[in-house]
């Protein structure tokens, strides 16, 4: 039913995400990697500018606080939707973070990082 | 005309006509146009958080805009994790940041020196070293000035007896030095100033990391903290977790309880409160009251508060067209005066000031801010906060933002304190891209 992408991507979503996650696979929103509707890149990217304070220029640096740059964009948004919904138990900031922003502005989000080096 | 007779020049006018009547009309003739065939130049004053950012991020937007930053510093020593430095935990080198990747990666000029004025009219800013800059846009983060006429007692000499330590280097090391020398069973006295200050959790995490490092090399010693206000940032959190982790060791006095710090004897370390109470201290910390750095004065872009008022949307100073003003020196309430958010505003300073060079409009701005205090190396909490504008206020959306869980887990306040580390090396990352 996966194609062998799909298939390692699901491997790295955590267990209590997954049902969650096959949604939106279906839904089709992980095939879309094009720069979400709405938002110009500039705008994205103000709005993404406050997410390297944590995960480094661009989201890249990679440590305790996990690179969030060129993560499939299904992943990005299957995990920042968790947090702003409250569904991700081992959430400590992200959770009071991913709500100050709406479902689209989490999307073009999420987009934007998996798309860092397609710009 | 020379450089001084200009600004002398400036100075008359302003006195003739009133700063009053004559800011409207500066601020009347809007952005002025760049000088043709370049995409501009960028004067940055000051490479900490705000102003290293917002070169940086100038730069990534339109590399063909020339950022020149000023800073008189070779080496930037962060207040963040300083207080780290002052519990011993950490080295004062791991917390310094130089300026090599801004010039060799991203073509910022730095000029060690230190900016003494600006025109706002010419558009010039004079330096230490007699030059005189001209710029198309003027970006200000100078953070913090003391105020050492607020509180008597506290001048520049007693700073070097009894160390504020809220700009860090020198006065760390000498902080450290004294916590060092002091005998086992004297008291670490801090005295916290009224809002705003830079870093509102800063005396209570800096109180927390004294004790824990007394817990482990000075026994029967104790932390008094004189408060000049009756609640601080995360006191749920800190007060029970000194409880839990401290016991009676922390001693916390606010407003009411006759905590306000009115004089200061720094030669004989001892401090008087509002209603003449005297306290003696082994080690004595006064973290004084504050306004916008210097230069910002200068400027003529800070208002009676002793702070600069900005256009939220993008932190152009409401006072002088062209100038823009990030960090701590800012009027940005709800945000608060920390790296985080000075790092965050240098971005949406920095994505304003190209889209006003390129003439083309401004992008909605955005901000976060989360500041992590450590109660020791592995306890963790923190305040998070999500800003965007509406109506040209700075809002946080409903139901975002706010503290660690009261009740949390004890992994919980372990991550914190894990990720208290990821994000300073990624904000220092992301802000001079060097570690020394
Ligand atoms: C103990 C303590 C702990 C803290 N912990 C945290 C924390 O955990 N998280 C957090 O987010 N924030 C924290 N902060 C707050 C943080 O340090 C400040 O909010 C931040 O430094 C503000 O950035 P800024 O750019 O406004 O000023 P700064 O970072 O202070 O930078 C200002 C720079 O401008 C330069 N300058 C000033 N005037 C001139 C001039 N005329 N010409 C040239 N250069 C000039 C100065 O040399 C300085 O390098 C803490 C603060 C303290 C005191």
């Amino acid at each position: 039913m996966f194609s062998k992408k799909t298939k390692k991507i699901l491997n790295s979503v955590p267990n209590h995400l997954k049902t969650g996650f096959y949604a939106l696979v279906l839904g089709g929103f992980l095939i879309s990697s094009a720069q979400a509707e709405g938002f110009s890149q500039r705008q994205v990217e103000v709005m993404a500018g406050s997410c390297a304070n944590c995960h480094g220029t661009e989201g890249r640096l990679a440590g305790v606080v996990p690179a969030i740059a060129k993560r499939p964009a299904g992943v990005l948004e299957a995990q920042l939707l968790a947090f702003k919904r409250d569904e991700e138990p081992r959430a400590t900031v992200m959770d009071r973070i991913a709500k100050g922003y709406t479902e689209e502005e989490l999307r073009a989000l999420a987009h934007y990082f998996a798309n860092l080096d397609n710009k | 005309m020379s450089e001084e007779n200009k600004t002398l020049s400036r100075r008359s006018l302003l006195k003739g006509v009133g700063a009053a009547s004559l800011l409207p009309i500066l601020s009347a003739c809007g952005a002025t146009a760049v000088s043709k065939g370049t995409a501009g130049h960028v004067v940055v004053v000051g490479g900490g958080f705000g102003g290293a950012t917002a070169a940086k991020y100038i730069k990534r937007g339109n590399p063909a805009i020339a950022v020149t930053l000023i800073e008189p510093k070779k080496t930037f020593y962060t207040c963040p994790f300083s207080n780290l430095v002052l519990a011993g935990e950490r080295s004062l080198d791991s917390i310094g940041h130089n300026y090599q990747e801004l010039k060799e990666v991203y073509g910022v000029e730095v000029v060690h020196a230190y900016a003494e004025d600006v025109d706002p009219v010419a558009h010039t800013v004079r330096l230490s070293t007699g030059s005189t800059l001209k710029y198309d846009r003027l970006v200000l983060s100078p953070g913090i000035d003391i105020r050492w006429d607020a509180l008597e007692g506290y001048d520049q000499a007693a700073a070097e007896l009894a160390p504020h330590a809220w700009q860090a280097g020198e006065q760390t090391r000498l902080l450290r030095r004294q916590l060092e020398a002091m005998d086992d069973g004297d008291t670490f006295i801090l005295s916290a100033p009224a809002n705003p200050f830079r870093c509102p959790p800063g005396p209570y995490e800096r109180a927390s990391l004294i004790a824990h490092y007394f817990s482990q090399h000075k026994p029967r010693s104790k932390v008094l903290i004189l408060d000049s206000k009756d609640n601080f940032s995360k006191q749920g959190l800190f007060t029970s977790a000194w409880q839990e982790v401290y016991g009676d060791r922390i001693e916390w006095v606010g407003l009411s309880g006759d905590g306000k710090v009115v004089r200061v004897d720094a030669q004989k370390r001892e401090v008087e409160t509002e209603f003449g109470t005297r306290h003696k201290a082994g080690v004595l910390n006064v973290v004084p009251p504050q306004k916008a750095g210097k230069i910002a004065e200068r400027a003529g872009v800070t208002n009676s508060s002793g702070w600069v008022p900005v256009n939220p949307r993008t932190f152009e100073a409401e006072l002088a067209a062209d100038i823009y003003v990030v960090g701590d020196a800012t009027v940005a309430a709800p945000m608060p005066k920390s790296g985080f958010a000075a790092n965050a505003q240098g971005k949406v300073a920095a994505a304003a000031i190209v889209a006003s060079l390129e003439g083309t409009s401004t992008v909605d701005p955005h901000w976060a801010n989360t500041c992590y205090s450590l109660i020791n190396p592995d306890y963790g909490i923190s305040v998070a906060g999500v800003y965007r504008l509406e109506n040209n206020e700075i809002v946080s959306p409903q139901g975002s933002g706010g503290l660690s869980a009261s009740d949390a887990d004890g992994w919980v306040r372990r991550a914190e304190a894990e990720y208290a580390v990821g994000w300073y090396n990624a904000i220092s990352q992301d802000t001079w891209g060097t570690r020394l």
